[in-house]
């Protein structure tokens, strides 16, 4: 069963005017604030600007308030919003462009989560899938949180969940090409 | 049906157990699910929040290598992100054209994913796994429990409904276990931030655990090794924190369901689980008094 509207998922919002687009973007010139993604929203509470509002500040083209909002990057990509919107709009497709273009831009509020993503994909790129002691060793010396979590280790390993030595997929050089090609398609990008 | 498993990396590592008891159950029930040759990541939410073509190119290499057969996942989170390149790709001429550019093959996004729990339901049927019980759970108070994955966005994933699903619970009955009405069953963990702000995380899943404590659980089961591993490995986190107690295993349904089916609970990796489970299905007669003390 699904909501009450079909929802389209847009994943091509390339840029900040095209998170408004019919076609390609997440469609945000259809909400009328009614704030039931603010109130389904399990980090709204905290938040320094909310879902809701993250749709109206679209509109207005307030690009510098959203690129440099904490919320970017407390959104959990849980999807409740989309789910109950009754416009169907895809505000966590537009969460995840207004990261990209945070990013893009110099603006990120919360460094860690772009860390760890980077350290996960880079793991992905070399091996071609995780290895969760290298990442969480990248993560580790990036943000110098080495205390965290480190008296988790020896149980992790007693009970095997970490794998000492990493298995590198075949395919090396095709992931390479993979992601620069990515890489470079980003650049040339509106 | 011809599938195709496809395991990804958290059951490589941090959800191991979910693979041995993946493969446990489904021996049991001859499923055959041999496993994709050198698969690769997915790209889970990392990729997404980086870069919306490569959230597409990574499934969609998996995807053209399946092609033939039938993807089947037990990760919730490898299911989301498959799924959701194929939705893509098959709605968008220009999104399977840059697909095609970035892994250099034409994929048109019709390879077929399925959860285990919908081969389960469809292929099994849960009426012959009522059959196959060997060892009722009777008695035993599950809270079950889906987080976002599975569910959303509910047009692409199309698993159940989307506010109030229930296959778990209809499994759990079937193996005589006590599904427990309960209102958090598909709220977020907050597992995506267990690392980078494990704050969000803890307050998360402290909701959910109070939730299912409260509604008189034994335990929670899970189809998502994110989820479980959050509300296991954080648990003692949160316990400690919030001077309180919970003491609930957070089992896997494979888990579960290969305990009914009589498979012996070494197979089923339970001693992987954080929360020492041992204990709860002593008392509950599910294993023998020396296996819960033995380590």
């Amino acid at each position: 069963m699904t909501s009450a509207t079909e929802t389209e998922t847009r994943v091509y919002a390339l840029t900040f005017d095209g998170l408004l687009d019919e076609q390609d973007g997440a469609r945000l010139n259809g909400c009328f604030q009614c704030q039931k993604c603010t109130s389904g929203c399990p980090v709204a509470a905290d938040a320094d600007v909310k879902p809701h509002e993250i749709i109206r500040l679209a509109q207005l083209g307030a690009r510098r308030e959203l690129l440099t909002s904490r919320f970017i990057w407390e959104c959990t990509s849980c999807g409740t919003c989309q789910a109950r919107c009754p416009q169907g709009i895809d505000l966590p497709a537009a969460v995840d462009a207004l990261r990209r273009l945070s990013r893009e831009g110099g603006f990120v509020a919360e460094p860690a989560v772009a860390i760890f993503n980077d350290a996960f994909l880079n793991s992905v790129r070399q091996l071609g899938r995780t290895h969760e002691l290298a990442l969480m060793a990248a993560f580790k010396l990036r943000t110098r949180r080495f205390r965290q979590d480190a008296r988790k280790l020896p149980m992790m390993l007693r009970k095997g969940k970490f794998a000492l030595l990493p298995r590198i997929v075949p395919g090396r050089d095709e992931r390479l090409r993979l992601f620069r090609h990515i890489r470079e398609q980003r650049k040339e990008a509106p | 049906m011809s599938y195709l498993f496809y395991p990804g990396c958290s059951l490589e590592s941090t959800g191991k157990e979910y693979a041995l008891s993946t493969r446990a159950v489904c021996e049991a029930l001859d499923l055959e699910m041999p496993e994709l040759d050198d698969w690769t990541c997915c790209g889970s939410t990392a990729a997404h929040q980086t870069d919306p073509l490569l959230a597409l190119a990574l499934p969609a290499k998996n995807l053209v290598a399946a092609s033939g057969s039938t993807i089947a996942v037990a990760c919730a989170a490898c299911y989301s992100r498959l799924k959701m390149a194929n939705h893509e790709i098959a709605r968008s001429a220009d999104s399977r054209s840059r697909v095609a550019q970035a892994i250099g093959i034409d994929y048109d996004g019709s390879t077929p994913v399925k959860h285990l729990l919908e081969i389960l339901r469809d292929d099994i049927g849960l009426s012959a796994i009522v059959d196959r019980v060997a060892k009722p759970l009777s008695g035993l108070r599950v809270a079950a429990y889906y987080g976002c994955l599975l569910l959303r966005p509910p047009s692409v994933m199309r698993f159940d409904d989307a506010e109030n699903p229930t296959l778990l619970e209809r499994l759990m009955a079937a193996t005589d276990a006590e599904p427990l009405e309960w209102p958090a069953k598909t709220d977020c963990c907050g597992a995506s931030y267990s690392i980078t702000k494990t704050e969000t995380a803890l307050r998360l899943s402290r909701g959910i655990l109070a939730m299912a404590r409260d509604a008189g659980a034994d335990c929670i089961v899970t189809a998502c090794p994110l989820c479980q591993l959050n509300l296991d490995m954080r648990q003692r986190d949160i316990e400690k924190k919030e001077h309180e107690r919970f003491g609930l295993p957070i089992f896997y349904f494979t888990q579960l369901l290969g305990l009914a089916l009589g498979l012996p609970s070494s197979d089923l990796g339970l001693r992987s689980l954080i929360v020492d489970p041992m204990p709860l299905l002593a008392r509950k007669g599910l294993i023998s008094m020396e296996k819960a003390v033995t380590r």
